[in-house]
């Protein structure tokens, strides 16, 4: 990992848009940092933990997005600069508290910073977050590219400290995730102290009580905030434009949208024909620069991703200054001139573009496209994405598949939000079927295993992982236990948040900066809330699947079932091999009755493939890691493993 | 910026794989080697969930003028360099014309539907020639193979960007690199990385 | 169309037979890959197969069934609608004096022929059915005396054939087999190699039916029986011969309880009352009670290698012989007769007899003839 405390002011560097935003905080002097692991803002708060101790910072994994909101607010309060970091789900999830703290003001620097999933790459939805902002009355601020995503990151700060309330970053995965050019600043040497006071009178912002209420003054007085900021927006530096005087088309964007639309215009070589208004204060918006732009021509074309916040935004202002400037027709997703679901990229812009400027393009050559459909064309097969090799999951789906299927009563598995999401396709053996949001797997499982007095005799499972327990899962159990609802719950302990790229939780003995912390134990939580717990190996199949087989038939009050077993990446398991497996070519039954190649059809680590040639299972040593678990599975036992010494 | 001009500006090289095969690593290397040279660079990148076995791809954008989308538009790939040879031609389907180069390791890795025999993976020799067919020059090394003999699978994505140095599209040399990886990298790495990329540039060649 | 055309796969045998509810849970689909598994008495499939032909469904008593077919292979003559099935001699019989009073339940024919069969090397290993508490489970064993921890009567489903599976598996080549009707039928469909597989051995040494009328299903049996009484005490369960019309069941402490038979009809699966089979036709031998003689087995001997070894047992010691009383005969043979007209007017009403080729798959065929006999049984004595 870099470090980005290390690069000298004025230097150049390559940073990933998440590196820029860690680095703008650092350059403002963020004394803690928190956030709860979620792609695509996870790097955020690891670039902020990895220099923790040489730049004085408390950073924090907490247990969720809310909890992390509150815990930077404090340090705010505290005088304190302050930043949250979470993916676009991570803010209904703190909506709560964001919406009395937008009431209450902040003190210190305070900056909740969102990253958005447009086209859900690692989602299980690509919901918004900006409007959160306008809905809570916080201003919002938008990098257009990788230099701003640290500039407007540095200067989100300021801005909080200035008109005393939290301010909203919204990045997306293009900016998170992409590198570019970044010049750095200076990192300052200022120390902070913490204090917080309470003694002034109520409506005293930096002395008095830290509250939301009394509501009607404190939202009059938040109102007042916003339109401070509005006047500070109209002068920003981060709204820039970039085309002709009097534009043919003028195009309004903001975030990606931004680099995207840059390319559209080159490729179709139209500078002199469109204007591209980029804005980096999306809310509130500043009427008179937007006045100033709307005027310069009738045709008006929004480029943002998803949802259309700032086309509706702008369109309510151009209606309500319509005297002044004058009646204009809009492109945009309304219109639907731009798709409204799924992620943007350069290309859909250019054929936009061309539809609205009636210009032509053609992207691919034709006679080169018919390549690919010609027969000497090799097929590409789709590359579905699946469990590692080595992964507990398989394992444990394995044997909760098994276990319902002997069952033979219907029984379903209610999934939830991590790598064993995939759970619901073949690689997990189709096994569950409900997923929504963290935690909804074991309330869906609550309200589904109250239904025995209305007909439903299906048994009710719910998973989870050990990070999503302490995140959202807690409540569903306590609701279960006391409501005994008739469910068993697994909990897939693999000992990390794996999905986002193995960030330790409260469940672990070390937390974001490296200390050593006590672990909260998950079996003591659940025998504490009252259900019934058990430990197993998901690497153990017979013994799990008897303990599952024998937990679906209690249908008394809640079963807790902890499959214990480190995710194949984490620290202690890379590159370590506990066996050495191979396969007995005499002894594999194959295609034949008899077996129909379970491992390789069924079972699918990507350590096993089927020899066409031989017609026989074959290990890939490139990919196996020795995990042993395809060796039990085996009916003719062709599949050896020989513990490594 | 005291830069060389670029055979095409933007220059726009796609690198891709499977998830875990180090593709994120082999793009920041080459990055940082073209960023150090004093060009606009942007990478743009999935990562996380694409990890699990899923493609993924890199975008790599240089030029002398600004920074680039971090997508390439399609077609308007000038280099398509592959860690798993299956990648290469879905990539080439997206983003190659008639004057694209491709560089492609021959180690499959093969997706969970061939696995289980459901899709059909073709032979590395219909992959080599449908990629000839469809770019202006092409070269294919043996990287995961040279790697393993190194000790190390993941090693191939550094004998690819040895490779890629040699194919000579790039302003990019072996020094560039040992002085990238001398900042990113743990000490007692340098070397085996090193031999990786000179294992590259000698086995473009044959 | 070839005679194998008619065996499908996993795919039909679930559509035509589980599905339908004409599973019995026999056994001779489990284990004999991983995708077929018993557990509490139910056939549970764990993953599709996508095999057009397999030995599951070639072996399932439950379809394509062609009895003249199978009675010229082991009997050398169609299939001729007897109540008893082709047999060659019919008498009475008990355990002989060297098996002691204390092992086994009613006559002791069956474990007195396990035992003598394998202590004298006729079979190498006995598919048995054993139980877990009230659960059945089908279990191998290879030491004589192991066949009396066996010996009670089991009145649920048990997947025996499971364990027959597994024998072969482990290279066991003479097999002693105790079956219910539908699993011996499953036995010889097995043993009349239907996949026309080259090499292919008898791997069965002796095939030793038992009378049956029905069997109950274990989840629901397990149900009813837990609602009136604490499962963990029960010791044995036993249902007298008519004209008793009971359930006995026996807890430790001298306690019993008894549940008109009435009650435990409905728990028996919908399969059983499509068998047209009470004596095990396709076996070697057969063993049921004797009527009025709770001490005693009515004994069919059916093909050569069961004579012999029953001679052989005779002769040593083990079993004890002589002539059926009159009334039992014709009794049986009522009994027999109903259960058999019973079953194929099911089956007919159904559709799924002697269906046309090419349609959906036949449970049973038969010649025409014998199936016009059967439908006039009424099991009175010409």
């Amino acid at each position: 990992m870099t470090n980005l405390a290390n690069i000298h002011e004025d230097a150049e560097s390559l940073l990933m848009g998440n590196e820029a935003i860690a680095r703008g905080a650092l350059e403002a002097g963020v004394n803690v940092a928190t956030s709860y692991p979620g792609t695509p803002a996870s790097e955020i708060i690891e670039n902020l933990a990895h220099v923790a101790r040489e730049r004085n910072l408390y950073v924090e994994w907490s247990a969720n997005e809310k909890v992390a909101l509150e815990v930077a607010a404090a340090a705010s309060f505290s005088q304190l600069r302050s930043l949250c970091a979470m993916k676009q789900v991570g803010v209904n999830v703190a909506a709560d508290f964001l919406l009395h703290l937008g009431l209450s003001g902040t003190r210190g620097g305070m900056v909740l910073v969102t990253c958005d999933d447009p086209g859900a790459l690692s989602s299980s939805n690509e919901g918004p977050s900006r409007h959160f902002a306008r809905m809570f009355e916080i201003p919002l601020l938008e990098p257009g590219d990788f230099q701003e995503a640290k500039d407007i990151t540095k200067w989100a700060f300021e801005l909080s400290e200035e008109i005393k309330t939290v301010v909203m970053v919204r990045s997306v995965t293009r900016v998170s995730h992409a590198s570019g050019n970044v010049r750095l600043g200076k990192l300052p040497e200022d120390e902070r102290h913490a204090e917080f006071k309470y003694d002034g009178l109520g409506l005293n912002a930096d002395e008095g009580p830290a509250e939301s209420v009394p509501v009607g003054e404190k939202h009059r007085l938040q109102q007042d905030k916003l339109i401070l900021a509005t006047k500070l927006f109209e002068e920003s530096p981060f709204n820039t434009y970039q085309g002709p005087e009097k534009p043919e088309l003028l195009i309004i964007t903001a975030s990606a949208g931004n680099l995207y639309t840059r390319e559209a215009i080159s490729v179709l070589r139209v500078e002199d024909r469109v204007g591209l208004l980029k804005l980096g204060t999306t809310w509130p918006l500043p009427p008179l620069l937007l006045k100033r732009y709307l005027s310069t021509t009738d045709k008006i074309m929004f480029v943002e991703e998803v949802l259309p916040f700032l086309e509706e935004n702008v369109k309510i202002l151009a209606a309500e200054n319509a005297r002044e400037i004058g009646v204009k027709t809009f492109y945009g997703k309304n219109e639907r001139t731009m798709p409204k679901t799924g992620e943007l990229n350069p290309d859909i812009v250019i054929s936009a573009l061309c539809k609205i400027l009636k210009t032509d393009y053609i992207a691919m050559d034709p006679e080169y496209e018919k390549k690919f459909q010609m027969p000497f064309s090799a097929e590409v097969p789709d590359r579905a994405r699946t469990f590692c090799p080595g992964c507990p999951h398989r394992a444990s789906f394995w044997s909760i598949h098994n276990a319902l299927q002997m069952d033979n009563r219907k029984g379903f598995v209610c999934g939830d939000i991590g790598c064993y999401s995939m759970g619901r396709f073949s690689s997990g053996f189709n096994t569950t079927k409900t997923l929504h949001a963290m935690g909804s797997g074991a309330g869906l499982a609550s309200g589904f295993g109250k239904l025995a007095q209305f007909g439903m005799d299906q048994p009710v499972l719910a998973v989870c992982g050990d990070s999503t327990f302490f995140h959202a899962v807690m409540p569903a159990l306590v609701n279960a236990v006391h409501h005994k609802s008739n469910i068993t719950l697994v909990v897939l302990d693999n000992s990390g948040t794996a999905m986002t790229g193995f960030q330790p939780h409260p469940g672990l003995s070390v937390n974001a900066m490296g200390d050593e912390v006590p672990e909260v134990d998950i079996s003591k939580v659940c025998d504490a809330i009252g259900a019934k717990v058990e430990i197993r190996d998901p690497f153990d199949l017979g013994e799990t699947q008897k303990t599952l087989n024998r937990m679906l038939e209690d249908k008394q009050g809640v079963k807790v079932l902890i499959l214990q077993q480190a995710c194949a990446l984490s620290p202690e398991k890379k590159h370590t091999k506990k066996y050495e497996m191979s396969v007995d070519e005499e002894l594999c039954i194959g295609e034949d009755c008899g077996c129909n190649r379970l491992c390789t059809r069924i079972f699918q680590c990507p350590g096993l493939v089927w020899d066409n040639d031989k017609k026989k299972a074959r290990i890939d040593e490139a990919l196996c890691v020795g995990c042993g678990v395809c060796s039990l599975i085996c009916p003719a036992g062709a599949i050896k493993r020989k513990e490594v010494a | 910026m005291a830069t060389k001009p670029l055979s095409k500006d933007p220059y726009n090289i796609v690198i891709t794989g499977v998830g875990g095969q180090g593709n994120v690593m082999a793009s920041r290397v080459l990055a940082n080697i073209l960023v150090r040279n004093g060009y606009y660079v942007t990478i743009g990148e999935t990562f996380g969930a694409s990890q699990r076995g899923g493609s993924v791809m890199s975008h790599i954008r240089v030029s002398r003028q600004c920074a680039w989308s971090p997508q390439i538009p399609r077609g308007r790939a000038d280099i398509a360099v592959s860690l798993e040879p299956i990648e290469a031609i879905r990539v080439l389907k997206k983003y190659g014309n008639p004057k694209i180069n491709a560089l492609s390791n021959t180690r499959p890795i093969y997706p969970v539907g061939v696995i289980a025999g459901q899709l059909t993976y073709p032979s590395l020799q219909e992959i080599k020639e449908s990629v000839k067919e469809l770019c202006l020059s092409s070269w294919f090394i043996d990287a995961t193979d040279e790697a393993m003999k190194l000790g190390n699978p993941i090693l191939g994505n550094i004998i690819m960007i040895g490779a890629l140095s040699r194919i000579g599209e790039l302003p990019m040399g072996r020094n560039d690199f040992k002085e990238v990886i001398s900042k990113s990298m743990q000490e007692d790495k340098l070397d085996i990385n090193l031999e990786a990329f000179d294992i590259g540039t000698s086995i473009v060649g044959q | 169309m070839d005679e194998r055309d008619k065996i499908k796969g996993q795919n039909e045998l679930q559509v035509t037979v589980l599905n339908t509810n004409l599973c019995t849970g026999c056994g001779a689909c489990i284990d004999l890959c991983p995708y077929f598994k018993s557990y509490k008495g139910r056939t549970a499939i764990l993953f599709p197969c996508t095999l057009k032909q397999g030995r599951c469904f070639a072996y399932c008593p439950k379809v394509e069934v062609d009895l003249d077919e199978l009675s010229q292979k082991f009997f050398g003559r169609l299939y001729d609608g007897n109540p008893l099935g082709s047999y060659q001699t019919i008498m009475i019989s008990r355990a002989g004096k060297k098996i002691a009073r204390s092992d086994f339940q009613a006559g002791g024919t069956v474990s007195a022929i396990v035992y003598f069969a394998i202590k004298r090397g006729y079979i190498d290993g006995a598919v048995l059915t054993d139980r877990d508490g009230l659960l059945p489970v089908p279990r191998f064993i290879t030491k004589p005396e192991d066949v009396f921890t066996c010996a009670s009567s089991k009145y649920t489903a048990a997947p025996t054939l499971s364990a027959l599976n597994q024998g072969i598996k482990d290279g066991f080549k003479r097999i002693g087999i105790i079956a219910t009707p539908c699993q011996a039928l499953a036995t010889a469909l097995m043993r009349s190699n239907p996949l026309e597989e080259v090499n292919f051995v008898d791997p069965t040494g002796l095939v030793i039916g038992l009378f049956c009328t029905w069997a109950l299903d274990f989840r629901s049996f397990e149900e009813f029986i837990s609602t009136r009484v604490d499962i963990k005490k029960i010791t044995k369960i036993d249902i007298p011969p008519p004209p008793t019309d009971t359930m006995e069941i026996y807890m430790g402490n001298g306690e019993k309880m008894k549940i008109p038979l009435d009650e435990i009809r409905q728990l028996i699966p919908e399969g059983c009352s499509y068998c047209i089979d009470m004596t095990a036709e396709f076996s070697d031998i057969s063993v049921g009670v004797l009527e009025g003689h709770p001490d005693m087995n009515t004994l069919l001997i059916r093909t050569e290698r069961g004579r012999k070894i029953v001679d052989e047992a005779r002769k040593d010691g083990y079993l004890i012989v002589s002539d059926i009383p009159k009334e039992n005969l014709e009794h049986l043979k009522w009994a027999a007769a109903n259960k058999k007209r019973r079953g194929l007017a099911k089956a007919k009403q159904e559709k799924i007899v002697n269906t046309l080729k090419g349609d959906k798959a036949s449970y049973l065929r038969l010649n025409t003839e014998t199936l016009e006999k059967i439908t006039q049984m009424t099991g009175r004595s010409s």
